[in-house]
């Protein structure tokens, strides 16, 4: 081991902060150009057009969670149910789209998943239950509601419009893309430009600090969970108009893609630390991975050794970074 | 030295710690000896460290607050009997034996996390004491202790001595390198700037070489009392505070002293309206308040800075900057945007104001020693432009330099017509800068005290006796 300098004083402290924070979003970016690199030699047919726009229309749904899952994890809490969430958010959309239209549909559907959030995040803030608990309970408990409400059975949707939304490209890129694109910049415009985004940050570097502060903890906190909940919702339409279909089995699993994304991405598990962009980049690398994994037809069972190993290896090289 | 206790002493950022760390086999030294027992040694890990018998005990202590105090001291080290089981019965005996040495009265099956911060501590030397250690080192072991309890912990460094252990002690306070120690060395900017038997010296010697320049002890001007700031009447908070009316006024320092669990902190945060069931009235400027939280506080002009930075004050791993406006973000906000050249702007007169030191705004603060630290977070305060001030302990953990620098600001800060509430265990800190002093005791005033009657004894007496 190298002695280290006491980085208290010193005037060759001017910027380290800078470098290391930089590092910090640079390392993530560097491994995704290195990952684009290498996928690129792997297979001719990586980077082309047609396949990278498909890598964004395939990363738009965990993405999207992802970017909710941020704002939690920001917060020092954690979503369990963001996938659970969205299956409700799911079937709720297939249940009324054929029936009353989108204009109604889809507004009642992302309050249905608003609301979620608005339970998780009482639950934590004014209940004072640990996250991780909460989320679980609404994990199984959303889960139960989407299996009611459809009977166990996948309800079909036929409405042309809606089925264009999760389909269809504008200005030649994937409209998912887009909706994913635009929550990612009203996010990170959210979480750097407004006093609720830096106290989001407060409160997960410490939370007792911040009610001092005059910060409003529990007003904040819940709306942390509200804005995972509604993304959730956002996921779920992607989710819904892709396959055109409302199954109450949509997104078992995402949470835990959802929080690998936000983890390769750089942020913290434990709060105040990291961004929506590193979210954005985490969630391309894992996106990345899997594609170039299909293409050069690699065994779908392997791939999830692939996902794993990158998860522990980009939070290990993560945490030897930050150590000065 | 065996049987000996020799103090270290330095402003923070002097090298104490870093000399603690490389004791401790943290940090890997660039060059020189490090003897002991007459062996020069090299410890590359805390293990090597501690088989040599240095023992460290740092401030934030390193129990396992859920465990017993005998399991605490024999972890990983636990007494087996034939069966391989732990031997529990050996395990207590011998740590009644060590804290009957020590002079502690902790039951050894008592958990931790239930002890108090002087009873931990002597968990944690009784600990070092049962590894053999041959040398211990504590790092300001003082500061987070009142002053009953220091004592206590001095007769334990005294018997210690007498065992003929080595003891590094490092401090920030003064007076009591000359109550416990046989010799100390001044650090400063890394270096040793001076060394001696403290029977050979006095406090000026200490001070002069600490910050290597003279500073003047000034007194505080007459000053302008004006309109009353905050007034409490019968303020009680169930099992905290009770009964307690005083009055702050513009431009006037009210001292809050008293021991530890007097009900001083208490008394601000019932202010600040952070306790539940608080019965009595609060005026702000004359006018009847209500207030339910920290934010309806700041509305209303009141602005705390806590005792606890670590836990209470500090966002450690956001930048200096965030840090110091978090508490008034509104302030930095135009249509709910941030204006960041605003927020900057700001921050950069406050750390030229404050006389912060720091590589820059967006440094991490943790990687700032105490006493800017602080001074961000009186920043902080002031970002809200209060007319009343709570500090808390404003200068705990603080080194001698920063200290007096936060002394001048808040006697600026009082001359512009600020009203300053102090709380504070430091007795020249509450004497030099109070115009009066209240003396709380079991939550209740026991005195005040004017500026001429306030004298370290009087402050004591009400205190620590009953009336």
């Amino acid at each position: 081991m190298q002695p280290k300098p006491d980085t208290a004083l010193g005037g060759s402290g001017r910027g380290t902060a800078l470098v290391a924070r930089t590092w910090q979003r640079l390392g993530v970016l560097a491994a995704l150009v290195l990952l684009v690199i290498a996928a690129s030699f792997l297979s001719h047919r990586f980077l082309t057009v047609p396949n990278l726009l498909n890598v964004l229309r395939q990363v738009s749904i965990v993405g999207i969670l992802a970017i909710g899952m941020t704002f939690v994890i920001l917060a020092r809490g954690i979503d369990l149910s963001v996938g659970s969430i969205l299956g409700i958010a799911v079937v709720l959309f297939a249940g009324s789209m054929d029936s009353r239209g989108m204009i109604v549909s889809i507004p009642l559907g992302m309050a249905a998943a608003a609301l979620a959030g608005l339970v998780n995040g009482v639950g934590v803030a004014y209940g004072g239950l640990p996250p991780f608990i909460m989320t679980l309970g609404m994990l199984s408990f959303a889960r139960g509601l989407a299996f009611i409400y459809t009977g166990g059975t996948p309800i079909p949707i036929n409405n042309e419009n809606f089925y264009a939304l999760g389909n269809g490209y504008l200005a030649g890129i994937p409209i998912p893309a887009l909706i994913l694109i635009a929550a990612l910049i009203v996010s990170a415009f959210v979480l750097q430009l407004t006093p609720f985004g830096r106290s989001v940050y407060a409160i997960g570097s410490n939370e007792e600090a911040a009610r001092l502060s005059g910060v409003p903890v529990k007003v904040y906190t819940t709306a942390v969970y509200v804005i995972s909940g509604f993304l959730s919702g956002l996921a779920g339409l992607v989710y819904a108009s892709q396959l055109s279909i409302g199954t109450p089995i949509a997104g078992q699993g995402y949470e835990l893609d959802a929080i690998a994304a936000v983890v390769v991405g750089g942020t913290s598990l434990f709060g105040g630390k990291g961004s929506v962009a590193g979210t954005f980049l985490g969630t391309l690398i894992i996106g990345v991975l899997a594609n170039i994994l299909n293409l050069t037809g690699v065994d779908p069972f392997v791939q999830q050794l692939f996902k794993g190993a990158l998860i522990v290896v980009a939070v290990f090289i993560m945490s030897r970074s930050k150590g000065s | 030295m065996p049987g000996e206790v020799h103090a270290i002493v330095g402003e923070n950022g002097a090298g104490k710690s870093t000399l603690i760390k490389i004791l401790g086999g943290v940090y890997q030294p660039d060059g020189g000896q490090l003897v002991v027992d007459g062996e020069a040694r090299r410890f590359r890990s805390p293990r090597e460290a501690l088989a040599a018998g240095v023992v460290v005990i740092h401030q934030e202590l390193s129990l396992a607050p859920s465990l017993s105090a005998e399991e605490n001291i024999f972890l990983g080290r636990f007494p087996r009997n034939a069966f391989g089981v732990v031997d529990r019965g050996l395990m207590r005996a011998r740590t009644r034996q060590v804290f009957e040495q020590l002079g502690v009265t902790v039951a050894p099956q008592d958990t931790v996390g239930t002890l108090s911060i002087a009873q931990q501590q002597m968990v944690e030397i009784a600990k070092a004491i049962s590894v053999d250690a041959r040398i211990l080192v504590l790092d300001e072991p003082t500061a987070v202790l009142d002053e009953n309890r220091v004592e206590i912990l001095f007769m334990t460094i005294d018997r210690l001595r007498a065992n003929g252990l080595g003891l590094l002690f490092i401090s920030h306070h003064l007076e009591e390198i000359f109550r416990i120690a046989d010799k100390v060395t001044v650090l400063r900017d890394g270096r040793v700037a001076g060394s001696a038997n403290v029977a050979e010296i006095d406090q000026d010697w200490l001070v002069a070489r600490m910050i290597g320049r003279n500073f003047a002890h000034h007194e505080p001007h007459a000053r302008k009392v004006r309109q009353p700031a905050l007034s409490i009447r019968n303020l009680s908070v169930p099992g905290e505070i009770s009964d307690i009316t005083l009055t702050v006024s513009e431009g006037e320092i009210v001292g809050l002293a008293g021991l530890v669990g007097a009900g001083r902190t208490e008394l601000a945060r019932a202010v600040l309206g952070l306790s539940r069931h608080v019965s009595g009235a609060i005026e702000v400027f004359g006018r009847p308040a209500r207030i339910r939280n920290p934010n309806a506080a700041a509305r209303l002009g009141i602005a705390y800075v806590t005792e606890d930075r670590k836990a209470q004050g500090l966002l450690p791993n956001r930048s200096v900057r965030e840090n110091a406006t978090i508490a008034n973000l509104r302030r930095f906000a135009r249509a709910g945007v941030l204006r960041l050249a605003m927020e900057a702007c700001y921050v950069r007169d406050m750390v030229r104001r404050l006389d912060v030191r720091l590589a820059s705004p967006s440094a991490e603060i943790r990687t700032l020693s105490g006493g800017n630290q602080q001074k961000v977070l009186i920043g902080r305060a002031l970002a809200i432009e209060p007319r009343v001030l709570l500090l808390d302990e404003p200068t705990r953990g603080v080194d001698i330099g920063a200290k007096q620098e936060i002394y001048s600001l808040i006697e600026s800060l009082v001359a512009e017509g600020m009203a300053v509430m102090l709380i504070s265990s430091d007795m020249e800190e509450i004497l030099r800068l109070s115009d009066r002093i209240v003396v709380l005791r079991g939550g209740r005033i026991a005195a005040t005290l004017s500026r001429a009657e306030a004298s370290e004894t009087a402050i004591m007496r009400a205190a620590a006796l009953a009336a």
